[in-house]
């Protein structure tokens, strides 16, 4: 699990494209042994950062330090970084045995070692038995991890993945990413992992870098960034939201804030210190949100309101359903599937409630 | 069967091609071969009957040179191409679409224009009063230097001609590696030296062989350009054939020249062809 000591140290990270296209400045640091995902939508950088750090791109300006020692003006070949590609990049020329061999026949290891290593890093990824076969003849997946033994068996001090299960079909994804995270675990090594999928970054991630336009928007453990988004921008892209615009009635003094969305929907929420009247946005996340039975508790429930059902969303696990709260204001709300839910259909009305503290109210 | 299945479909496709190359090719060359082991006649330029004087002639010092000579200039204009092509192919393969299509334009340029008017233009610049001789001159060189009708200018003039024929086929063979392998294989700990000669080398192979190819048949077969720029002293086989046909009128002696071309040619391609399609076979088996 992630150290205390700083791995990777990125200060002021810049890539100008052009003067409308920069990547950067960007900073950040990742521990020893650390997850780490750098994540955001397509354009925002991410792929440029990590193939900055394995020296693919040229910095405009700042460093990039591993272990305390300057990485960036070093070439792509004396780096100690392994990179895992999003189409794998094994060679088509070669067999398995010596596309995994490939560095280490450069580094002039001798024959046995090579063979009892190789032997070893295909035991470690479940594929003893291929050493022979072409990457044509493999699926993707088989693909994918002689790609990363590829990369482990150079021991590098730092791997780096790029979007490495985007091309495998969904059950593979989450197989794969299970294994990912076991291997990494296991192994100690501090990963860079650049995604544009939320719930792959969640599901892997130590820390989470969310990235926007080349900037970054906020760095934190996945229930940090979930729970806690530091902006709007996070709070949307991460899982999906209920985004609303409110003003203060009432500031409240020990307990909570009162306020109305623009659509008049009163809520109680955390105290903020904002004065009556102030603007503040509210992020309301769709599982928060909890049905209430016709005789509960009645005006001593905080939040409750009724709705009128838009629509319904069959998910399975889960319902979504869109709602339309005093006529005006729309809401997206996550229901576990169950029994009761049956009655849930466009048109019906339903009674909800959320917890003022389960309100998030998000920085300016 | 109502419709027509994929049989149908080749034979439709196919079907005329083959038929021009059956008329026009194949028994045409079946008449030369034939021609090959008949007797020459002055009078009537082949007399039907059996013989193999026409082979057995080749295996004298003057034929054996020419053979000698013709192989050994190709293989010399084959290495040049290879030499100055293969850089330039991989440049143009990686570069952008802008400079590609400028540099596909210059380099098939040449083509566009007639090998005899390409040959003048050599004959401009290195005959003894052409455009380097004058610079020699005026450098101070007494005399000039004799630059036509030698082996160098004919290796000047087919690697020019010939140089598309090798470009092309790598640059599309370079074109299909994707980027990614060269950065895996840098990644890995390959210098940039290291990445080209055990990425791009190997995986550009199968267009290096039909690069190389190419330009030694074009080569091996080559008439107009050794017969302009090499004179009588620099003879390929190709300017030896049509002397024997047009000059000598000795018909069988110019087809049995002609079949030990061919089936030279034939011999080296195969081996060629076979040697890469056994690993191209290999790297893309499929399960």
């Amino acid at each position: 699990m992630a150290g205390s000591k700083v791995k990777l140290d990125v200060r002021g990270l810049t890539r100008r494209f052009s003067p409308q296209v920069t990547v950067g400045p960007l900073s950040f640091q990742v521990m020893d042994g650390e997850f780490f995902s750098l994540l955001g939508p397509s354009g925002c950088g991410k792929t440029t950062t990590l193939r900055c750090i394995g020296g693919f791109e040229i910095l405009s300006d700042g460093s990039i330090e591993l272990d305390g020692q300057r990485l960036d003006d070093r070439p792509p070949h004396r780096r100690d970084v392994g990179l895992v590609f999003q189409n794998y990049a094994l060679f088509p020329h070669l067999t398995v045995f010596d596309n995994i061999a490939f560095g280490l026949r450069l580094r002039k290891v001798d024959k046995v070692q090579i063979g009892r290593r190789v032997a070893q890093m295909l035991e470690l990824v479940d594929l003893p038995d291929i050493a022979e076969r072409y990457p044509a003849q493999l699926s993707g997946g088989q693909q994918q991890r002689v790609a990363i033994a590829r990369s482990l068996v150079l021991e590098p001090s730092l791997l780096l993945f790029d979007e490495p299960l985007s091309n495998l079909d969904f059950k593979l994804r989450i197989q794969m990413r299970y294994e990912l995270r076991d291997l990494q675990r296991r192994l100690g090594t501090t990963a860079v992992y650049v995604t544009h999928d939320q719930t792959e970054a969640l599901a892997l991630s130590d820390r989470i870098a969310v990235l926007s336009h080349g900037r970054i928007e906020q760095v934190g453990t996945p229930s940090e960034i979930y729970e806690r988004p530091a902006t709007a921008f996070v709070a949307d892209f991460i899982g999906s939201s209920n985004i609303l615009t409110a003003r203060v009635c009432d500031p409240g003094r020990g307990a909570g804030t009162l306020v109305e969305t623009e659509h008049g929907l009163a809520l109680s929420i955390p105290r903020v210190a904002d004065a009556t009247g102030a603007e503040v946005t509210l992020l309301l996340r769709p599982e928060r949100f909890r049905m209430v039975a016709d005789g509960e508790g009645g005006a001593a429930v905080p939040n409750r309101f009724t709705a009128r059902v838009r629509d319904v969303t069959y998910l399975g696990e889960d319902l979504h359903v869109r709602v339309l709260v005093l006529e005006k204001q729309p809401l997206l709300v996550s229901i576990k599937n169950s029994k009761g839910t049956r009655a849930i259909t466009s048109g019906t009305t339903i009674d909800l409630a959320i917890d003022p503290e389960d309100v998030h109210v998000l920085r300016r | 069967m109502n419709h027509p299945g994929p049989r149908q479909y080749w034979t439709m496709f196919v079907g005329p091609y083959g038929l021009y190359l059956l008329v026009f090719l194949v028994l045409p060359f079946v008449n030369v071969a034939l021609l090959s082991v008949y007797i020459h006649s002055p009078t009537k330029i082949a007399v039907a009957e059996f013989t193999s004087a026409n082979y057995a002639k080749l295996f004298e010092l003057y034929y054996a040179n020419l053979f000698v000579r013709t192989l050994r200039l190709s293989v010399v204009v084959t290495l040049v191409c290879v030499v100055l092509g293969y850089p330039l192919a991989y440049v143009l393969a990686r570069s952008t679409s802008r400079v590609m299509a400028l540099g596909l334009f210059l380099l098939i340029m040449p083509l566009m224009v007639s090998t005899v008017i390409r040959v003048f233009g050599w004959v401009v610049i290195l005959g003894s009063e052409g455009l380097v001789n004058q610079a020699l001159r005026l450098a101070g060189a007494a005399g000039g230097a004799r630059l036509l009708y030698t082996e160098s200018a004919v290796i000047l003039g087919l690697a020019q001609q010939s140089m598309p024929f090798m470009v092309l086929p790598i640059m599309a063979a370079i074109e299909r590696i994707p980027p990614s392998l060269e950065e895996a294989a840098q990644n890995l700990g390959a210098s940039w030296g290291q990445m080209f000669a055990r990425t791009i080398v190997p995986l550009s192979m199968p267009g290096l062989v039909s690069g190389t190819l190419l330009v030694f048949s074009v080569s091996m077969s080559a008439f107009i350009t050794p017969a302009l720029m090499g004179g009588r002293r620099v003879r390929m086989v190709g300017q030896q054939i049509y002397e024997e046909v047009l000059t000598a009128y000795d018909w069988p002696g110019a087809a049995s020249l002609t079949i030990v071309l061919v089936v030279l040619m034939l011999a080296l391609v195969s081996l060629a062809l076979w040697a890469t399609g056994r690993r191209a076979r290999l790297e893309t088996a499929r399960r």
